[in-house]
């Protein structure tokens, strides 16, 4: 068996990309289609007082232009947030109403106002500038200080102060004891850098309302197409759920920002309606940048306690966060509880508490991007760590070892129940393989070269699997976090699992075969996987947080295992025999120690001819399960970067970039690397190069790749990936989760290498060559200072 | 509007189209292949880019109108009938793609850069790959498969 | 964004502060500026073709005088619309200082602008703010003294 669990098996979608016949949602296009572009405000905060559409109605080929007022008259409701968090007081959030095309106001630079209707997509965008929109412009309050300043604009009325919520988790007296107990406090403020997404393939739209029967269909670049099809239906009344089908087909990258249901979709579906036409959207990347949720960007300050042991005593944290100009689907569970419960880390800390306040300001909304919430805890604790590290004298390692978490399962005092790790080991393999023994001769022999060598550490630990369904209920999550499966056996034996999963780039169609050939001892090329399409697949939630191996793959199993038990009645019947003897290897069913055996393929035919079933069994072979987690998964990390820093110009290279991972069982370790370095990538992005600006009027400056640096190969090193298992208890196969851990472990690791490097603690992300320049320049001053 | 001709992956197409219309455009809405991707607005991404005369150009900045007569090659015309080109399979050997929105011009690239290395007699390393991969952006590789698969197509080319 | 300038120009102040206020004279010297068409003693309408950077596009909007003190001193201001291109506004403090015969014209300027002007233009606004605003007054600059000898 090659093609099993463990196998690293060559994916079975490679073919269809690499020849270009990927179907992505701008590929499709249908008999009748127009297209649609939006009319959006250049203005960050501003009234609409009218919108003359007279010029680009009368142009030749436009087939109508619909704005905010018609939208609402229809009755389509407000874009909502699904998770609610109250405040430390009790009172709800503060959520403003968010319409797919404004109404009265317009909130942030690419806030849509109207929607043009053409026969041509290059006529749709000459109509739209045709489209005269009178606004009264107010203040803006693009950042966070200019939010929350005294006097503020007000950007909703029902948010005073710009506040959507005050949030705590953990018992702060116990911290603030745990602080004044302690021998040496370590504080610091950190900022986690604003960022966007950018999936390679744009947002895209394709609506097409079947008048005969009231029926819509929707392709669009989604995460979660079920999801999507609840909200549409439940929320923005669009249409009954019933009546739409929602198709996720090939999706270029997701990251998180195509989790949320857009105002684009909705207003495509509702124009398809209006028009009679499919109605076609498809982003540039001008307005992705405008419009795709953005992610992180916080202001936290922090102290830690530790006794003259360096065991840590008290970690107390105050963070703000900012959400933008409008309440995203999951934007409130981000800097809350995907955040302030992984401020434990891998270490043993009796007294936490930590502070979240969320605020609104004049920019695009921000949501959950790779991680979401736990590369910003990530970030705060390990780099905590290596400050504290520097300022008690002692080596990085060491103090992370004296506070690592020893036994599981581990309850933190934030909510978290550890499942298993090993973390001392982990960080044993992570310093071999990054040869810490030898740096020290390395960063004498850079040095001979007049170049400044860091190293640096993050051992960090995520919570993935989202979720259990009843915890995240009582949290405040709008929906339940299962996962649903069917497994369907051919009357031929080859087989289809229907997930409700969903792949965008993790190689689903591979690894979930895998299981399936692992299971039944058959080809993995006779196994097919289906997701991505409502009518095809049950209710299913998607794939975002890790989730997809720990609870995609659970809920296949669960259907598995029902499969495999009428499999065995069914061939214990045929064979005269008992279903304790059998086993299924080889292709076939056997009777344990005799040559009787029935093929795989004769077990499926028998199943639908039900010529020879057990008294009263059901013909057909097909079985579903859904599997609900008992618990989140904890994959956890030990990450160690190594830089070269130019004192002269700042500019750093990475010369090594180690990641030891724990994520449970690997089903395939060719794939689980994949991930690995994509996710290390993104987090060095973040670390060195990638930011979002606004300016004070609330305009975006960085609004192409032109201003927004994507990393690009030359930016980047070849990643050292290796992995330990200990198997999560949780679930049947022990997987833990491993799309995000590059993301949450890397940022640390290079801002602690790099600080390293330089001598100078004070360093935010992005660390591009100029800020590290400054940085050194700064340390000089200090110290000449001193 | 204006007529132009050219041959594409072998196949001799004539279609009227505007004066402004782009390569891209033309193979994805007037000859419906859809393997060349979009995704920028400002020539930097290279998701585009098809083969022109044999050389990787990006389609989203070259006018349709200016290739009469020109050989293009897409993403669709490497493969030889059902054998596919040692850049592709080396791309699926070494787990070079993820989402694969990229790839058509990730491998439209790499097979230019390695036939252009190989006519000057020049040694392609790992470092020259990620320096000439300068036009193509990947989000979700971090890109050390994409190099890994390029120097292993590039030994078998 | 702050810009700044000073000009000596050799034409008396009453003179040049005629100039300022003459639209066709204006008209003349805003670069790119097709129409200016004067609506009130301080109020014009204005078509302006502008280029930053990739957006080229044509702004229609309302140019105005406020804060005048004739002849010594006025604020000019504008703000255009240019379709999906964004929007700009800008204002400038002109302040004028006899010098015997000549008069010292300075000026302290700022410029904002919006929309896909702002997201792809950014880099390039500084600087091309800066050379609108030169190109303006060495227009009036020049004009007022090719004009002065003539006026002799």
């Amino acid at each position: 068996m090659t093609t099993g669990i463990g196998n690293p098996v060559k994916r079975k979608e490679d073919r269809r990309f690499t020849t270009g016949r990927g179907r992505y949602t701008d590929d499709v296009r249908n008999d009748n289609q127009a297209y649609a572009a939006f009319v959006r405000s250049p203005h960050a905060h501003a009234r609409v007082k009218s919108i003359d559409t007279k010029a680009a109605l009368a142009m030749e080929g436009v087939i109508d232009v619909l704005n905010g007022k018609q939208l609402t008259g229809d009755g389509i409701g407000n874009l909502i947030c699904g998770w609610a968090i109250s405040s430390k007081d009790g009172s709800p959030m503060n959520m403003g109403a968010w319409s797919a095309l404004a109404t009265e106001k317009v909130r942030y630079v690419g806030d849509a106002v109207a929607v043009v209707i053409a026969e041509t997509q290059a006529l749709a965008r000459i109509a739209a500038e045709a489209v005269e929109v009178d606004y009264e412009t107010l203040p803006v309050a693009a950042s966070l200080t200019a939010a929350m300043a005294k006097g503020a604009p007000q950007i909703h009325d029902n948010a005073p102060g710009n506040l959507i919520y005050d949030w705590g988790l953990g018992d702060e007296a116990a911290a603030d004891a745990g602080l004044k107990a302690a021998k040496h406090v370590t504080t610091l403020d950190l900022t986690n850098n604003r960022l966007s997404p950018n999936p390679m393939e744009p947002r895209s739209a394709v609506a097409s309302y079947d008048a005969a029967e009231e029926h819509y269909t929707l392709y669009t670049t989604s995460q979660n197409p079920h999801v999507a099809r609840l909200v549409l239906s439940a929320f923005y009344n669009v249409a009954p759920e019933h009546k739409l089908r929602v198709i996720a087909p090939d999706v270029g990258g997701g990251f998180g920002s195509k989790i949320y249901i857009y105002p684009e979709e909705i207003t495509c579906l509702w124009a398809s309606m209006k028009t009679n036409r499919s109605v076609k959207w498809t982003s540039d990347r001008s307005e992705a940048f405008l419009t795709d949720m953005h992610g992180r960007d916080h202001v936290t300050t922090a102290q830690m306690g530790f006794d003259e042991n360096g065991k840590i005593t008290g970690f107390k944290v105050d963070t703000i966060a900012n959400l933008g100009a409008y309440m995203s689907l999951f934007s409130s569970s981000v800097p809350t509880y995907l955040y302030a419960p992984l401020m434990s880390g891998q270490y043993d800390i009796q007294n936490i508490y930590c502070n979240v306040r969320a605020v609104y300001t004049n920019t695009v909304p921000v949501d959950a991007y790779r991680g979401a919430g736990r590369p910003e805890a990530a970030y705060l604790v390990e780099r905590m760590m290596e400050t504290a590290a520097r300022e008690l004298n002692m080596d990085p390692a060491e103090l992370r070892r004296r506070n690592f978490v020893q036994s599981f399962p581990h309850q933190t005092p934030v909510l978290m129940a550890y499942d298993a790790g090993d973390f001392p080991k982990l960080l044993d393999m992570a310093q071999k393989s990054a040869d810490v023994a030898g740096f020290p001769a390395r960063k004498a022999e850079a040095a001979k070269r007049g170049k400044l060598r860091g190293l640096g550490y993050s051992t960090f630990i995520e919570a993935c699997g989202l979720a259990p369904s009843k915890a995240a209920g009582s949290l405040g999550a709008g929906v339940g976090l299962w996962e649903s499966a069917e497994v369907r056996v051919n009357p031929v034996g080859s087989i289809e699992v229907l997930t409700g999963s969903h792949s965008h780039g993790q190689g689903h169609e591979t690894t979930f075969a895998q299981i399936v050939a692992e299971r039944f001892d058959i080809p993995v090329e006779n196994v097919s996987i289906v997701h991505g399409d409502t009518d095809k697949v049950q209710f299913g939630m998607g794939t975002y947080g890790s989730r997809s191996a720990p609870v995609g793959m659970s809920a296949v199993v669960k259907a598995m295992d029902k499969v495999e038990a009428k499999v065995k009645k069914i061939a214990a019947h045929a064979l005269e025999a008992s279903e304790d003897d059998l086993v299924i290897e080889g292709g076939a069913v056997k009777v344990k120690g005799t040559d009787k055996q029935m093929l795989w393929h004769e077990v499926g035919l028998a199943a639908y001819t039900a010529h020879n079933l057990p008294d009263g069994m059901e013909p057909g072979l097909k079985e579903t399960a859904f599997f609900d987690p008992v618990n989140f998964s904890f994959p956890s990390g030990a990450f160690i970067c190594e830089v070269e820093v130019d004192p002269d110009t700042g500019v750093t290279e990475i010369v090594q970039f180690v990641a030891a991972d724990d994520f449970g069982t690997i089903i395939n370790p060719m794939i689980v690397e994949g991930q690995v370095h994509g996710g290390v990538a993104q987090g060095i992005g973040q670390a060195m190069m990638e930011q979002v600006v606004y300016d004070d009027n609330g305009q975006l400056l960085t609004g192409s790749y032109m201003d927004y640096t994507m990393p690009r190969a030359a930016d980047l090193p070849f990643y050292k990936v290796s992995h330990q298992v200990t198997p999560s208890p949780n679930n049947p196969l022990g997987v833990k989760g491993c799309g995000e851990a590059g993301a949450i472990g890397a940022p640390p690791a290079v801002i602690n290498a790099i600080t390293d490097a330089i001598g100078n603690n004070h360093l935010n992300m992005p660390a591009t060559a100029h800020a590290v320049w400054q940085a050194i320049r700064a340390g000089k001053s200090a110290m000449a200072a001193e | 509007m204006t007529k132009v001709s050219m041959n594409v992956n072998g196949k001799k197409v004539s279609r009227d189209v505007p004066d402004e219309t782009l390569l891209s455009d033309f193979l994805r809405e007037k000859l419906r292949l859809t393997g060349t991707h979009v995704g920028c607005d400002t020539s930097q991404c290279g998701a585009c880019v098809v083969h022109v005369n044999g050389k990787a150009v990006k389609s989203c900045t070259t006018l349709a109108v200016s290739l009469e007569g020109a050989e293009v090659t897409t993403i669709e015309g490497l493969a030889n009938g059902k054998e596919l080109h040692p850049m592709q399979v080396a791309f699926n050997d070494n787990h070079g793609l993820q989402c694969g929105f990229c790839t058509p011009g990730m491998i439209m690239t790499s097979v230019d850069m390695v036939a252009r290395y190989k006519a000057e007699g020049r040694k392609l390393t790992s470092d020259l790959i990620r320096q000439e991969l300068e036009g193509n952006i990947c989000r979700c590789t971090g890109y050390h498969n994409i190099v890994k698969s390029i120097e292993d197509a590039s030994a078998k080319m | 964004m702050e810009l700044t300038g000073e000009y000596r120009i050799a034409a008396p102040r009453q003179q040049v502060w005629e100039a300022l206020n003459d639209a066709e004279v204006l008209q003349a010297c805003i670069p790119g500026c097709q129409e200016l068409e004067k609506t009130s003693d301080t109020e014009m309408l204005a078509k302006v073709t502008l280029k930053i950077g990739p957006v080229k596009a044509t702004f229609g909007g309302e140019v105005e005088l406020v804060n005048i003190d004739a002849p010594k001193s006025y604020t000019i201001q504008g703000e255009g619309k240019g379709g999906i291109a964004g929007f700009a506004k800008g204002s400038a403090d002109v302040v004028l200082a006899e010098d015997g015969d000549d008069t010292i014209l300075t000026y302290n300027a700022s410029a904002e602008v919006g929309g896909k002007l702002a997201q792809l233009g950014n880099r390039l606004i500084q600087s091309t703010a800066r050379k609108l605003a030169a190109a303006f007054f060495d227009n009036f600059h020049e004009r007022l003294n090719q004009s002065t000898p003539e006026d002799a």
